[in-house]
């Protein structure tokens, strides 16, 4: 039996739209691209247990996490942002599109507590990359990668 | 062909038209329901001929929408789109009246076998 | 027409706030059940509260059923907002007592729906 360990990149792609056009929509779309990231760059990640098991990671630039922060909070555009309000705003984006991504697979499973840091949050050798999807907003990349425990296998 | 998506979550009806879409049986008639007593009014007025639901809904589960409509003399095609395939959820979807229950993650070709399938469109 | 909105995330209460202003209600924040009941004992007449599920202090599920149990807020209408990992514990919020709840992410217009529903009629929201 072909066993399918991620979800399609065209559906967290719809995730992701999703979840910008109702809590993000400001005029301005997010475009399917991919960019680098800056070695600065803000890192949310949520973890999946259970029937499915995922590492969730969403990057993006300090301003586009400022960007973020202020629009979701309602602020003004260039209002500055404390290190709590980001971690606020980013933890709750990884929840919402973690747990969207969570739907996609089987069940049943939990997430976990968002985690949000400045800097590379780099994977553990026990896992592997099975799902990239980059996207462009406001000009800056968004990245979001979904790892998946090695043993698992992935799509062979 | 007219088809009813019952889901809560509104990004998963999103999802399930997109893929329904890309395996060929997207219709030109596409309602949504985000439960089932929603789902079993929209039946009983514009008679779909197809209803894709999801099987964890917390008022009233897919099976518990298949038995209602069963009961209300309604003959619809019926299927599952859920994250949970185990065989003992297969025979109970079977077992009201489901033509077939499609497993997460789902694909536009598990979608196109599975309508084939039953003949429906 | 008041609501009372309860989730440890600023965040999501920034956007639940913005949300129901459109709608025409005034709004009070509470970050756990805890507070949310301090606000209700101290006498605020809310008509609605929008209940996060993870909360230290007071989680949702706690708070719902300490509001059903008292006489007082018999009119106070509840609504979850959930992310769907809680998905499977609504059940338990709807049997406590819970009205009606809206899954993340949701549109002004989802959460207007479910409160025409619930027999609150909000203003149309502004196209």
């Amino acid at each position: 039996m072909i066993t399918v360990d991620q979800p399609a990149v065209q559906d967290v792609y719809s995730v992701v739209e999703e979840v910008w056009n109702t809590f993000l929509g400001d005029g301005v779309p997010i475009l399917p691209g991919a960019r680098d990231l800056p070695d600065d760059a803000w890192y949310s990640a949520i973890t999946v247990t259970g029937e499915w098991e995922a590492l969730i990671l969403i990057a993006m630039p300090l301003a586009l996490a400022g960007r973020i922060t202020t629009t979701m909070l309602g602020l003004p555009e260039d209002d500055e942002c404390s290190t709590e309000d980001l971690t606020d705003a980013l933890g709750e984006l990884v929840n919402i599109v973690g747990g969207n991504i969570k739907s996609l697979m089987p069940g049943p499973s939990t997430l976990s507590l968002p985690l949000v840091a400045q800097g590379a949050v780099t994977t553990t050798s026990d896992l592997v990359e099975v799902c990239e999807v980059g996207v462009v907003w406001h000009d800056e990349p968004v990245l979001i990668t979904i790892s998946v425990p090695k043993l698992a296998g992935g799509a062979s | 062909m007219k088809i009813l998506v019952v889901d809560d979550s509104r990004v998963m009806r999103q999802i399930v038209i997109r893929t329904l879409r890309q395996s060929g049986h997207g219709g030109n008639d596409i309602l949504e329901a985000e439960n089932g007593r929603q789902a079993l009014e929209m039946v009983l007025a514009e008679h779909p001929d197809l209803v894709l639901s999801d099987w964890n809904m917390p008022e009233m589960t897919g099976i518990d929408l298949l038995d209602s409509l069963r009961q209300a003399g309604s003959t619809v095609t019926f299927g599952f789109v859920t994250s949970e395939g185990s065989e003992a959820m297969r025979s109970r979807a079977s077992a009201s009246g489901a033509a077939f229950l499609i497993a997460k993650p789902f694909t536009p070709e598990a979608f196109d076998a599975a309508l084939s399938a039953t003949k429906v469109g | 027409m008041h609501a009372l909105i309860i989730d440890d995330s600023r965040t999501m209460r920034s956007i639940l706030k913005r949300i129901v202003h459109e709608l025409g209600f005034e709004t009070t924040e509470a970050a756990n059940g805890q507070e949310a009941l301090d606000v209700l004992e101290a006498g605020l007449q809310a008509d609605l509260c929008l209940i996060d599920w993870n909360m230290p202090l007071m989680d949702g599920y706690t708070f719902v059923t300490r509001v059903r149990a008292d006489q007082r807020w018999r009119n106070l209408t509840l609504m979850m907002v959930t992310t769907e990992s809680e998905h499977s514990q609504i059940v338990r919020a709807l049997a406590a007592g819970a009205h009606e709840y809206v899954i993340k992410p949701f549109t002004a217009e989802a959460i207007v729906e479910k409160l025409e529903l619930l027999g609150l009629h909000a203003k149309e929201v502004p196209a």
